[in-house]
């Protein structure tokens, strides 16, 4: 790579698959015939593949590929299996290898982690003893496309376990013997719901046993996983680091060793051990790292800072997901978006400037046309022809009503197939088509387009699955698939003959963004918007900007949040594109994607703002506790308000004898059953910022689980280092706090000790929980969901974490979650970059699959209301008809099958369509 | 005579989005089953009615299976 930021030249090489891949249509023949066996890497070498395979089932493409590496003919010169038996003449042994030169402006790095080589510490027995298996291996066990088709058997006997333990940390938290000191930060969690999915596989007799230092469920919702697991399925929590685990003699069971409650050495024997293995940086990462000349962490991944969580050293270079620093999915995908739109900042200017637009013909106009059907029977290679009877099928369609023309094809999908299907649908007048080969999930888009490019309408076309749900399953019974092939074709045309051609609305978008929430993660979404060319209305309901950050002292890397936050303010204060309502708040909302209408209201005084898209950052606050005596002595004090004495330079924190912080104030408690995320990190740094102003202060920290996550472990180790004492409680067994004249006494019962302590402090910081501001006007006026807790609920916890259900709307920042500066500057950025996919465009088109509603036939009853899950009915303010926002509708039908009077109607998948298909399933 | 024995024909309503997109894996995976079952893809098994289930059952169907 050469260049800099705006102008980068990237030189990259592409192995050849010798596989074409517009030729592939993945039947899998190659792979059944190539003779060559491999193991299997995707099964984590548990299982076999071919030297011709596609990695995994789901593959996106899903086109096959040949490993040269193994292939026979690559090796010896001999074989060409696959590309004898190809249907489709898709394999290429003459492919090469094949560099080229990309120009671009911005580069995102995205080559995630790998896992921690185990056999590295020989006390595990991995490597030697086949049933200790690694976290990944356990997982692909479980997995129905797995080496034991998702069978609950262990590997040396396939037998099934009945007792399986996880060890929790190998290859993380251990600067000695695997060299790496942080947090993994994913083990915790996904050994749990190892152990939860294993109990569901095995029956209720299987003991699972977990392993572990600090339990870390520090995620959205995970707090209540690990409970359940415990208190439901049955799985053991058991507090120990183990070191070694042995073979047991004359079996293939293991044994391992650990302390238990009460101190004493004790040995347990299982059926199986399940090594939880970290996640670190791979070599081959390494080194492009250090050719593109970026700076790396203490733990090997990208250097970021807090406030630019997705920008690596390298101006014009960014980063996210478990390169940046260990982390789970919803994090990796909200990094993911983060750097989408950090990449793409500078970049406005040349934007769209390489995109090809598609020329359309005129839509022929065919309502009130007789139907003129046209079936195209595919044969798929062998795939379908090879077992159903595709001439008897194709002569069979002839013979339905509205059928006026009927093709066979080896490949329908095949481009020269698509381009005459085009000339035949205008030679033959055909207004209807019905494709018979595979499933509409994959190929329905492929033809309609070639529907809209013969000027039909794209919804004039009906598919019948007689390959995935017919060949390949009934492989064995050619008899039966064949007339099972004729229903299906008989059903399609049915249906074919009651479709209508139907309207995609276009809505054109008002180019501007309301944000909502001054905070942090408010201010980057609104420059980030800005930065984008788009104009930002931006509501703060409190007198100035800033919101929680005003009161946080120093990230855990230690920058000075005062700093930057003040220097964000004066930019936003600044810029020209964002209006800034301080003390004000939103009190109506109309509209939809791309056309909202809010009304916001300051005072008495209320305008009305329009605006395409909205981003709602409304953040959450500290908890402010009524135990430990705060707010009765003036020695207690919640984190914030430490840090706000940090930032005042308060003369009397270095005279301090003692300190002492209790964490999990008002967290992980039957109440607010979550857990903070940010407490315990923020204590690291307290206590850290209080050593460095006296280091003889005795610092006691009273925790449950440390979870110091992800780097954030290295202010855990330095703080231990440094002399600070942690003393665990566990729920139940709280501390006491009690008022003495010369200090406060805290009393504790230690359960390393066995024994109660008591010490006195001059200071008690109290670690309290994040909440949401309970007031739910924001979310009720959007109409979008809020969870018990308090908090907004994203569209898909792991896939789709920044933005609603609802589209046009989107989140960031702590009212989604507890989250730390770094994270949620990364989620603000993530919502601006889900929104510039709207707002980037001038109009955007509406499904036509909506639901409709038939006035004379609706009675008014609105128990379509009530069942419609994005708000999109109401009744007309004159007739009390129901009345269906198409571009709130999402084509659910939940209301087409509520309404007692079959008034409403999803348009594509009507009740006549749907009575149709019914009856022609019996009519054959 | 040979009395064939029974096999029931299945009217499915499969969303879209989860138990159609299973259907195919099955396929992908090529599991076998019996070849009664006729399928009819919805966008939401919410779209099915108690009609569109007794619908079934009057035009011949012994069972109708709604996946979603």
């Amino acid at each position: 790579m050469d260049g800099e930021a705006g102008d980068f030249r990237v030189k990259v090489l592409t192995r050849p698959r010798y596989v074409d891949m517009a030729r592939c249509i993945a039947c899998g023949t190659c792979a059944e015939k190539c003779p060559k066996k491999v193991k299997d890497e995707y099964n984590a070498g548990l299982s076999t593949r071919k030297a011709a395979y596609v990695r995994y089932a789901q593959a996106v493409p899903l086109k096959y590929a040949i490993d040269p590496d193994n292939c026979i003919y690559f090796r010896k010169g001999k074989c060409r299996a696959c590309e004898k038996f190809c249907p489709s003449q898709a394999v290429d042994f003459e492919q090469r290898e094949q560099t080229r030169v990309i120009r671009t402006g911005s580069i995102i790095l995205a080559p995630g982690s790998g896992v921690f080589d185990p056999g590295k510490l020989g006390s595990y027995g991995y490597g030697q003893l086949p049933n200790v298996v690694t976290s990944l291996e356990f997982e692909r066990i479980l997995s129905a496309t797995g080496p034991f088709q998702g069978h609950l058997v262990r590997p040396s006997d396939r037998k099934t376990p009945q007792s399986i333990a996880w060890l929790q940390c190998v290859g993380s938290r251990d600067p000695h013997r695997a060299g790496n000191a942080y947090c993994s930060s994913v083990c915790c969690m996904y050994a749990i719901k190892e152990a939860v999915v294993a109990k569901e596989h095995a029956g209720g007799d299987l003991d699972t046993a977990i392993f572990y230092i600090d339990l870390r469920t520090h995620g959205k919702d995970f707090e209540r996983f690990y409970e359940t697991a415990g208190e439901k399925h049955g799985v053991r929590f058991i507090r120990n680091r183990v070191e070694t685990v042995s073979p047991v003699a004359g079996k293939d069971d293991l044994s391992v060793a650990y302390v238990n409650k009460e101190g004493r050495r004790v040995e347990e024997e299982f059926h199986m051990v399940v090594l939880s293995v970290g996640l670190e940086t791979r070599p081959e990462t390494l080194k492009l790292a250090e050719h593109l000349g970026i700076e790396l962490t203490e733990g090997g991944f990208c250097m970021t800072d807090s406030f630019h969580p997705v920008r690596s050293s390298r101006k014009g270079i960014y980063v996210c997901g478990s390169f940046q620093g260990p982390k789970d999915i919803p994090q990796s995908v909200i990094e993911a978006g983060a750097a989408a739109s950090a990449a793409t900042e500078g970049l406005v200017s040349v934007r769209h400037s390489r995109t090809k637009r598609p020329l359309q013909p005129l839509e022929i106009n065919v309502r009130g046309e007789a139907p003129r059907i046209g079936v195209f029977v595919c044969h798929c290679g062998t795939n379908i022809g090879g077992v159903i009877n595709v001439p008897q099928v194709a002569a069979y369609a002839r013979t339905l009503p509205g059928v006026t023309y009927v093709e066979e094809n080896l490949f329908t999908c095949s481009q020269d197939t698509q381009e005459k299907m085009r000339d035949v649908i205008k030679h033959e007048s055909l207004n209807r088509i019905v494709v018979a080969a595979c499933t509409p999930r994959t190929h329905e888009g492929l033809f309609q387009e070639t529907l809209i490019r013969a000027g039909l309408n794209k919804y004039l076309l009906e598919m019948a699955n007689i390959r995935n749900q017919d060949s390949w399953v009934h492989g064995n019974n050619p008899e039966a698939a064949t007339e099972k092939a004729k229903d299906l074709v008989r059903m399609a045309v049915a249906k074919a003959g009651l479709i209508t051609p139907l309207s995609e609305p276009e809505v054109a978008v008002n180019p501007k963004a309301l944000v909502l929430g001054g905070g942090l993660a408010g201010m980057v979404a609104a420059k980030s918007l800005s930065a984008h060319g788009y104009e930002v209305v931006l509501v703060e309901r409190k007198g100035l900007l800033g919101g929680q950050a005003r009161s946080l002292f120093t990230t855990w890397q230690g920058e000075d949040i005062r700093r930057s936050l003040d220097a964000l303010i004066q930019s936003v204060e600044a810029d020209p594109r964002v209006e800034v309502h301080l003390s004000t708040e939103i009190c109506r909302v109309e509209g939809f994607v791309g056309n909202f209408e809010s009304v916001l209201k300051s005072g008495d005084r209320e305008i009305t703002v329009g605006h395409g898209i909205a981003v709602i950052a409304t953040g959450a606050q500290e908890y402010k506790p009524d135990e430990y005596l705060y707010g009765n002595d003036p020695r207690v004090m919640t984190q914030l308000e430490l840090d706000r004495r940090f930032i005042d330079k308060d003369p009397s924190l270095s005279g301090l004898r003692s300190a002492a912080f209790i964490q999990c104030v008002g967290s992980r408690e039957p109440k607010r059953p979550y857990c903070s995320r940010v407490c315990c990190t923020h204590t690291m740094s307290a206590a850290l910022h209080l050593k460095e102003l006296n280091p003889d202060m005795n610092i006691y920290v009273l925790y449950r689980d440390i979870r110091t996550y992800g780097e954030r472990e290295s202010l855990y180790r330095k703080a231990r280092g440094k002399g600070v004492s942690f003393i665990r409680y566990t729920w139940g067994g709280n501390p006491q706090v009690l008022a003495q004249e010369d200090g406060l006494e805290v009393r504790v019962f230690d359960p390393i000790l066995d024994r109660p302590l008591s010490f006195g402090v001059d200071l008690l910081v109290l670690a309290t929980a994040v909440v949401p501001y309970r007031d739910e006007g924001p979310a009720k006026l959007f109409k979008v969901p809020v969870n018990e807790n308090g908090f907004l609920v994203e569209a898909h916890a792991k896939l789709a974490p920044s933005e609603f259900a609802t589209d046009g709307l989107f989140l960031c920042g702590m009212a989604h979650y507890p989250k730390p500066v770094d994270e949620s500057i990364a989620q603000a950025l993530a919502a601006v970059s889900r929104g510039l996919t709207l707002l980037s465009k001038d109009r955007i088109r509406i499904s036509g699959v909506t639901s409709r509603v038939i006035p004379e036939r609706c009675s008014g009853c609105l128990g379509c209301v009530q069942v419609c899950p994005y708000g999109a009915i109401a009744p007309h303010q004159e007739t009390g008809a129901a009345v269906v926002n198409e571009a709130l509708c999402k084509g659910c039908g939940a209301c087409a099958a509520a309404c007692p009077s079959e008034a409403i109607v999803l348009m594509g998948f009507d009740h006549r369509e749907i009575y149709a298909q019914i009856h022609a399933a019996f009519a054959g | 005579m040979v009395e064939k024995p029974f096999e029931p024909k299945i009217i499915g309503f499969l969303c879209n989005w989860c138990a159609y997109g299973a259907a195919d894996l099955a396929g992908v995976s090529r599991l076998q089953y019996p070849a009664g079952l006729r399928v009819i893809r919805v966008m939401c098994s919410a779209t099915i009615s108690p009609h569109h289930i007794l619908k079934a059952f009057q035009s011949g169907a012994d069972g109708v299976l709604v996946g979603g």
